[in-house]
């Protein structure tokens, strides 16, 4: 499956589904679809059946050395029955630890970062494989934008990814925002740093590419860079983006915008965007090519 | 749940630990102990830090006015943002499903100190919770109940299941009224809705909500004390006997049944091979 897709959020329920614009595919975010039944549910059904759909997940925690949530990985599987989506995905990151009490779980529902160590990965290359056996079909795993980085870390990011796929079999969903957002943060060139990161993964396992925006704060007279997915994509990542569909002008592309989500006309102006510089005819984007059979 | 094992791993999980530590504020960590952890340097790690800790307050703040649009607006944007905060810290999440954040609010409310003067915000918050996990609850039996079996077997030996989703809030406070008014665009009505809360509130009435899905929609619509009673053993799984005892002699169990298959309350009627009492 092919084309660039846009999140599917609240405020545009009820206009994409009455104008159904050309669109490679939607993107939602998987536990918010994880009641049993309700509203939110039967509109994701009813845009499942003119849309190839990507479930995005942001709760899995994969690299949590507590352990994956039992709950939330039956959760998702019931989803997945229900939605048949084109692509499943969560991060490269962790969220549970042990609580203060015996048998207590804390999940901090961030994307918080996981070392690159070789305990690490073999964290994650076990949570992943789990997850696959219990899907019944790979998933893709997102590089973070990360605030701290570990006295430790032994392994360089695109060898941890590339690593990882090969172990487990899943594949790489690669954020480009994210990774001008951590090269801005480690104060380097980012379109520089972002495209030699891009080079370095192996081109077979990426499976999706995600485009944002993000914003800068000032505080105490510093400056972080903060992956908000609340703007239009910026120049460097549009950069980045030109150089990786060089080597990835077949792999569907998402813009992401989750934060003061605008008017829907303005999301498909985005995507519209990313098509000019993607590797498919805006034909071959159109929904009717991906509607389920 | 899977656990690695070996001491690499257990590094993992005691680095794990020690960063949601810090973004809780639970163990107030030596500098030097963040040195040994992250590679930033000072201001710079103390700046990610409290990105970290904005991203999961504003969350915390996003999830709970979700799922308590009430009690937000009552509050208004900053005393609710605090509360959300606080609870988070107090009580961060269990699971990766923020829609499931927040259940204990109304006790983490009534336990505290800062809200005492509006005694009816843990039973509006009850509600509010009971409305936002009906949303989202299974969506019941295609079929019609089976009505005939309440002429076909002892009450004792029947259960009803009401739809999924539903429940009731029994309040000393008007907190039905309070959510209704609250939902009501601006302008006349509004105004006479919140007159009637005020009335009620000085007269001291309360409320038993009874909370249930409408098609996609959830309802929530006043009780009488012997339907709620009734209404609260029949969710609790007593036998339609042991409900009707609890429902008492104000009770008309006819009355409550033409209700209940008019407006879709009942999902199923279930016969026990054992009564229960």
């Amino acid at each position: 499956m092919n084309g660039v897709g846009i999140g599917f959020r609240h405020p545009h329920y009820r206009e994409l589904l009455e104008t159904l614009p050309a669109l490679g595919f939607l993107e939602v975010h998987s536990e918010n679809f994880f009641g049993e039944g309700g509203a939110a549910l039967s509109v994701l059904q009813q845009a499942r059946a003119h849309y190839a759909v990507s479930l995005h997940g942001v709760g899995l925690a994969l690299g949590s050395a507590a352990g994956l949530d039992p709950w939330h990985l039956e959760r998702l599987a019931q989803l997945v029955q229900r939605i048949e989506p084109a692509r499943v995905s969560d991060h490269a990151c962790f969220a549970r630890v042990a609580g203060e009490t015996a048998g207590d779980v804390i999940h901090a529902n961030d994307l918080l970062p996981i070392a690159f160590t070789s305990a690490s990965l073999a964290l994650m290359v076990e949570h992943v494989s789990r997850v696959q056996e219990r899907l019944r079909r790979p998933i893709l795993v997102e590089n973070l934008s990360a605030y701290v980085s570990w006295q430790d870390d032994t392994i360089a990011e695109t060898q941890f990814f590339n690593e990882l796929a090969r172990r487990s079999g899943c594949g790489m969903l690669l954020d480009l925002n994210n990774i001008v957002v951590n090269a801005l943060n480690a104060g380097q060139e980012p379109v520089a740093m972002a495209c030699a990161f891009v080079d370095r993964i192996d081109a077979g396992i990426v499976g999706e590419i995600h485009l944002a925006g993000f914003c800068r704060v000032v505080e105490d007279g510093g400056e972080i860079v903060i992956d908000d997915h609340g703007s239009r994509v910026h120049e460097p990542v549009w950069a980045v983006y030109r150089h990786a569909m060089k080597r990835l002008a077949q792999v569907p592309v998402l813009i992401e915008w989750d934060t003061d989500v605008p008017a829907l006309d303005v999301l498909i102006g985005e995507a519209r965007l990313a098509e000019r510089h993607h590797g498919v005819r805006r034909s071959d984007a159109a929904h009717a090519a991906e509607t389920p059979a | 749940m899977t656990t690695p094992s070996g001491g690499a791993s257990a590094r993992e999980a005691q680095r794990q630990q020690w960063l949601i530590a810090q973004l809780l504020g639970r163990n107030t960590a030596q500098p030097d102990d963040r040195r040994a952890w992250l590679r930033e340097e000072e201001p710079r790690a103390e700046r990610a830090l409290q990105a970290y800790r904005a991203n999961a307050g504003a969350l915390a703040e996003r999830a709970l006015a979700a799922a308590y649009p009430t009690l937000a607006e009552l509050l208004g944007d900053e005393a609710f943002g605090q509360l959300a905060r606080a609870f988070w810290h107090a009580a961060p999440a269990p699971c990766g499903d923020m829609a499931r954040f927040g259940a204990d609010l109304a006790g983490f409310i009534d336990a505290g100190d800062q809200l005492r003067d509006e005694p009816y915000l843990p039973d509006l918050a009850r509600l509010e919770w009971a409305v936002h996990r009906a949303a989202s609850a299974a969506d019941g039996r295609q079929e019609p109940p089976p009505l005939q079996r309440l002429m076909q077997a002892d009450a004792a030996e029947l259960r009803l299941l009401l739809r999924p989703g539903s429940a009731i809030v029994c309040s000393a406070h008007p907190v039905q009224a309070i959510r209704q008014a609250h939902r009501l665009p601006q302008g006349a009505e509004r105004d006479e809705a919140f007159a009637q809360v005020r009335h009620r509130r000085a007269a001291g009435e309360g409320d038993n909500a009874f909370v249930f899905r409408n098609g996609w929609r959830v309802d929530v619509l006043p009780v009488a004390d012997a339907d709620a009673r009734f209404i609260a053993a029949t969710i609790g799984g007593s036998t339609l006997a042991a409900a009707l005892d609890a429902g008492g002699e104000g009770f008309d169990f006819e009355a409550w049944l033409l209700r209940a298959v008019k407006r879709a309350w009942l999902d199923d009627i279930v016969q026990t091979s054992v009564p229960n009492p």
